[in-house]
């Protein structure tokens, strides 16, 4: 199906209802292009999303997770963005260990009024991907 | 930076060694009796002047007060100076230091030609704050109540200085410094009282080169400074900085002098170090002090006769 | 309340039968991608025994699909990819519920906002990203369990916390709704600062004359029950039922048979401060706040009480009581109104005004009650130091407020540049012979007549505004009063002897604030602002994040009366239409914790910003209260037993959609994970 000769990175969005989905769908609406790289699951809060999302994503191939959420203080759940940020930095050592650059994990802020900034980092991440490669696990690094 | 035992460098500056030797006297016979101990600093310069090298060059300011700092870094002890402006210059040249890589990184290129670098390993503290923050008000008011058979109960008129407390945001003082207090508490002893008066803290005139380069102007920001004091009735002035002292002491007959025709009549007021008021609130005699130089030895300080203060607290000069 | 399986029936053992619906909606989605190619390539999936396709799914036509379909029994899982589902999820949702299918057992596939329409020239890419999207749908949807919307009753009646003009026309506005309000304040008397108001800006309103009546009809109103001298203690409950103790302080003196007659003032040997007039007139230990307090019941002050017995002998119908105790009440309400407003900024904390040290330096508030006609000086204004009428007076703005030092608030507190000109044009009427001055950084006078009153005040009543924030206050001679300031329109300092200063002062949220936000689960904002969180700053300014709790007036931040009313009347409105739906919904994303999982290791219960989350001491296990949980799913994360299971959002419906979201070639190697 896909022309694997071609590498298109798969990137897999963890996204959080309140700002970050809704920032993309305002990037939807506004007609933003970008390259064809992103999926996205929704989630209600950032705080849901558990490391074992992000790890099991990689294991199943994607070259890229990004995980979008509110910027701080502005969680619609109050805190919930804050206690999945602090585990990022031990997951990204915790990929690296693994043989996954952790640079293929993004945590980002994306309000509900940032469609513009969605879009430029998911065309800056496709293109960082494109330079590291597939997933080791799909023969990468 | 020391852990039970007070040990420092002593940085001397230039006013200190150069015009007021007594003021280094009276503060080692002091802190000898409170167990501080005062190493010598070899090869120490002039900070640099904080007003005036900085004014000038950042960079070079940084330089040679980095490497002042060098040699107690060496010596394994935090510093210890007497005067404001050196406060000024040497606690901001080592907090910049500690913080700014690129000049740190510039700094120690210059350095390195004489083969010394900047840690960034010791603290600089001034004496008021060893004594106010290490020793504190209350166990000097203790070693001092009963050191004479009659206490001092002296009016003094506090001068802060500007150096000591501004900017605030590096300094051990807290957040008010607007009216800070924390020097008056060190110096009610012995009976003394720290009088309230008019723009206590106003600056003396001095500082940031204006003695140097105006010195009528600063001399007039002294007269207003020792008419609001005269008119609070003080004993003495107490100080804790060397420039400051010398502008309320020779500064003193200057004002007598250039303002005679403005001033109601000549100001008589003695101007003490504040380590020499707790040196006689300990019971030190004044020569201990370098109290009992008559006025009238050319070009030796006091310049200002001390003898009234001397005469109230019932030491024959 | 904790079950094994979240205790919502499983729909026996049927496996799904999944149905998916793709949308063209016209060309937004039909004019990038093939829709019936991707209709054969959703048969394809598993679990999926139907896809259709429509021209537009949301109307009444492709809605119909989905309940027909449902209603012959052909599917019993709904994916319907389309538009973004914070577009039309609930109207699926809802015509799932028509055709008789649990509105929770549907999911929609984005393929408009995140797909077509970002990548519009991109076929194949949009394809590519279509079809998984409507994989990941599909593996979830067949994970998706029923669930039940919980109803709640609400209780018709409200708890008004704060009797000041916020508190005071939520409760007559909820009690002219027919709804029951307890209104409970701390102080002997209601009314709040306004009280102690003089006049009123813009219209110079007298603050009493407007205030007083509605104080009156508050005691009055039969749907309200009032309790002075009274503070919250406990709460517990969640929204439409509440539970809350009252604890109703000790008067000392029996209200029922005191007349009022005033004989035990008259008498009592002990003066104090009058905290109503800022400690600018005494009272006696046993007082009443102000002439019109109400209600109008005396009170013994015991931190000053010597217990004489003098009152006590000489009243005339033996109303005292010295053993009298503190009463408990608890009461039941639906919604709560928090409405305890603000105190003002100690001016002590900006050493260099000299309030407290100098003679005639006071405050905004102290010069109010010297302007107001039942204050201590009888509306003559009377400078402390030698009860001289001052010839010059000089107002400081911004203290406390603007601050960036550390002495007082960041932010601006809104309503001292127009209470400063309106004391200052008070007095001048009065003393039209008098200098004043106001020395200010801005001049906000932002609401309606305000710049028109400013400028009049400036125009016709001589009174000098000079832009310059004054540096410091030392006091001269005869206790005069010299600031020190720069006029920087005019670029130069200036030094001003006068014979009183004002000093504008801010307002800073209650010292007990943290109290408040802890009795009543809400969050008190972390940011130096220091007030209540509302749910939303723009949106929902009188919601907190606690379902049931609303905010008025300056509790949420600094605010004038004009907004303080609007705000109390918008929190009276939302609790009135919660109550008045009778029942309320809990949406069901809540998640429970799995009892034989569980190792009581109580990660989860500092997770939880709504205070859900509860530790059962008995059985060693956390529990949800899943009324009050609002699944955001953060202790779902944390948990490291993976104890606890989410509706809607759980594990089980997220993880496949992570696993089959990459489009594994047959040929590639399969990665078992857990």
């Amino acid at each position: 199906m896909s022309n694997q000769e071609v590498f298109d990175p798969y990137v897999l969005g963890i996204f959080c209802n309140w700002c970050s989905y809704a920032g993309a769908d305002g990037a939807g609406t506004s007609r933003m292009q970008r390259p064809a790289n992103l999926r996205i699951v929704r989630v209600m809060c950032g705080g849901r999303v558990d490391p074992q999302f992000v790890i099991n994503a990689f294991m199943n191939g994607a070259d890229g997770v990004m995980v979008s959420h509110c910027h701080p203080g502005d969680c619609h759940y109050v805190e919930g963005n804050l206690k999945t940020v602090r585990k990022m930095p031990i997951l990204k050592r915790y990929l690296e260990q693994f043989g996954i650059n952790p640079k293929r994990l993004r945590y980002i802020f994306v309000s509900a009024s940032e469609g513009v900034v969605l879009t430029e980092i998911a065309r800056e991440f496709s293109e960082e991907l494109k330079e590291l490669g597939p997933n080791p696990i799909r023969g990468g690094n | 930076m020391a852990s039970n035992e007070l040990k420092f460098a002593l940085f001397l500056g230039c006013v200190i060694p150069n015009r007021y030797p007594f003021i280094e006297r009276a503060t080692r016979a002091v802190a000898e009796k409170f167990k501080i101990e005062l190493l010598d600093m070899k090869g120490a310069s002039c900070c640099p002047a904080p007003g005036v090298f900085r004014g000038f060059d950042i960079d070079t300011w940084l330089v040679i007060g980095a490497r002042n700092i060098t040699i107690a870094e060496e010596l394994g002890v935090d510093i210890a100076l007497m005067c404001n402006g050196c406060y000024g210059s040497l606690l901001e040249v080592n907090h910049t230091l500690k913080h700014d890589k690129e000049k740190r990184r510039m700094v120690n290129e210059h350095l390195a030609k004489i083969g010394k670098e900047f840690k960034g390993s010791i603290e600089i503290r001034h004496v008021v704050d060893i004594f106010y923050n290490d020793i504190g008000p209350e166990k000097i008011k203790n070693r001092t109540k009963y050191g004479r058979k009659i206490p001092l109960n002296l009016n003094l008129a506090l001068h802060y200085g500007c150096h000591l407390t501004k900017p605030k945001d590096i300094r051990p003082w807290g957040n008010d410094v607007e009216n800070p207090t924390f020097f008056d508490e060190l110096v009610e002893i012995s009976g003394c009282k720290s009088l309230d008066y008019k723009d206590k803290n106003m600056c003396c005139g001095a500082g940031g080169g204006v003695r140097g380069a105006f010195k009528e102007l600063s001399l007039d920001y002294t007269r207003e400074k020792l008419e609001n004091i005269a008119a609070a009735n003080a004993d003495a002035i107490i100080t804790c900085c060397p420039f400051c002292h010398l502008q309320f002491d020779l500064g003193q007959v200057e004002v007598n002098n250039i303002f005679k025709d403005k001033i109601s009549a000549p100001f008589k007021i003695p101007v003490l170090y504040f380590t020499q008021l707790i040196g006689l609130a300990m019971g030190m005699t004044p020569e201990e002090l370098g109290l009992n130089v008559s006025p009238d030895l050319k070009g030796v300080p006091p310049f200002t006769a001390v003898k009234p203060v001397l005469k109230k607290i019932g030491e024959n000069a | 309340m904790v079950k094994a399986d979240n205790g919502i029936k499983i729909t026996g053992k049927e496996p799904p039968k999944i149905g998916v619906y793709i949308c063209w909606c016209g060309i937004n989605i039909g004019g990038v991608v093939d829709v019936p190619k991707l209709c054969g390539y959703a048969r394809t999936l598993p679990n999926v025994v139907l896809a259709s396709e429509y021209k537009f799914m949301c109307s009444d036509i492709g809605q119909g699909m989905i309940m027909e379909d449902i209603k012959a029994g052909k599917v019993n899982r709904v994916v319907v990819s389309a538009c973004s589902p914070r577009m039309h999820e609930e109207t699926f949702r809802r015509a799932c519920e028509e055709g008789g299918l649990n509105k929770y057992l549907f999911e929609q596939a984005n393929i408009r906002e995140h797909c077509t329409w970002v990548t519009m020239n991109d076929v194949p890419g949009a394809t590519r990203i279509a079809k998984d999207h409507i994989r990941m749908a599909v593996a979830k949807s067949g994970q998706l369990k029923p669930l039940q919307i919980t109803t709640v009753k609400v209780e018709p009646a409200t708890l008004v916390v704060g009797a000041g003009i916020a508190g005071i026309n939520a409760a007559l506005d909820l009690a002219n709704s027919g709804y029951k309000v307890y209104l409970v304040e701390k102080s002997p008397t209601v009314g709040g600062h306004m009280a102690q108001l003089d006049k009123t800006f813009p219209t110079m309103d007298c603050s009493s004359c407007i205030t007083t009546p509605k104080m009156s009809e508050v005691a009055r109103n039969p749907n309200i029950e009032l309790m002075t001298y009274s503070e919250v203690v406990s709460l517990d409950g969640y929204v439409g039922n509440f539970q809350a103790r009252i604890e109703k302080y000790p008067h000392y003196i029996d209200q029922n048979i005191c007349t009022g007659c005033g004989h035990c003032i008259d008498i009592c040997p002990v003066e104090c401060a009058n905290e109503f007039d800022l400690g600018m007139k005494p009272r006696k230990a046993i007082y009443l706040s102000f002439p019109q307090a109400v209600p109008g019941e005396y009170t013994i002050d015991m931190d000053h009480c010597i217990r004489c017995g003098i009152c006590q002998e000489a009243c005339p119908t033996s109303a005292v009581r010295y053993d009298d105790k503190p009463e408990y009440v608890d009461i039941k309400v639906g919604t709560i109104i928090l409405a305890t407003g603000f105190q003002p900024y100690d001016a002590r904390r900006m050493g260099q005004y000299g309030f407290g040290k100098h003679k005639n330096v006071i405050n905004a508030l102290q010069m109010e009650r010297l302007l107001s006609s039942y204050g201590p000086t009888e509306g003559k204004v009377k400078r402390p130091s030698d009860l001289k009428e001052p010839k010059s007076i000089v107002w400081v703005q911004c203290v406390g407020s603007r601050e960036f030092t550390g002495k007082g608030r960041k932010y601006c507190s809104r309503v001292c540049c127009m209470y400063a000109t309106k004391q200052a044009r008070s007095y001048k009427e009065k003393h039209p012979d008098t200098q004043l001055f106001i020395f200010y950084i801005d001049l906000r006078a932002f609401g309606k007549g305000y710049e028109e009153f400013y400028n009049d005040t400036a125009k016709n009543y001589g009174i000098k505004f000079i832009r310059g924030r004054v540096a410091e206050i030392l006091e001269g001679e005869n206790d005069n009063v010299i600031i020190r300031a720069e006029d920087t329109t005019l670029q130069r300092p200036i030094e001003l002897e006068v014979d009183m200063v004002v000093l504008s002062i801010g307002l800073e949220p209650r010292e007990d604030i943290d109290d408040i936000a802890r009795i009543f689960n809400v969050t008190a904002t972390k940011t130096e602002d220091g007030f209540l969180m509302e749910a939303h700053p723009k949106l929902r300014p009188v919601d907190t994040l606690t379902e049931g709790i609303f905010v008025a007036g300056n509790v949420v931040g600094p605010k004038d009366i004009p907004d303080t009313v609007a705000q109390a009347k918008a929190a009276a409105s939302s609790a009135a239409t919660l109550m008045s739906q009778k029942e309320v919904e809990i949406i069901p994303y809540y998640a429970t914790v799995l009892d034989h999982k569980c190792a009581g290791c109580k990660s989860c219960l500092a997770l939880c910003p709504f205070n859900a989350i509860t530790f059962n001491e008995i059985e060693s296990v956390a529990e949800i209260n899943d009324i009050l949980c609002k699944g955001c799913g953060t202790c779902v994360a944390g948990c490291p037993s993976k104890a606890i299971v989410q509706n809607h959002f759980d594990d089980a419906q997220i993880l496949p959609m992570i696993e089959t979201a990459i489009f594994k070639k047959p040929k590639q190697e399969e990665v078992k994970v857990e």
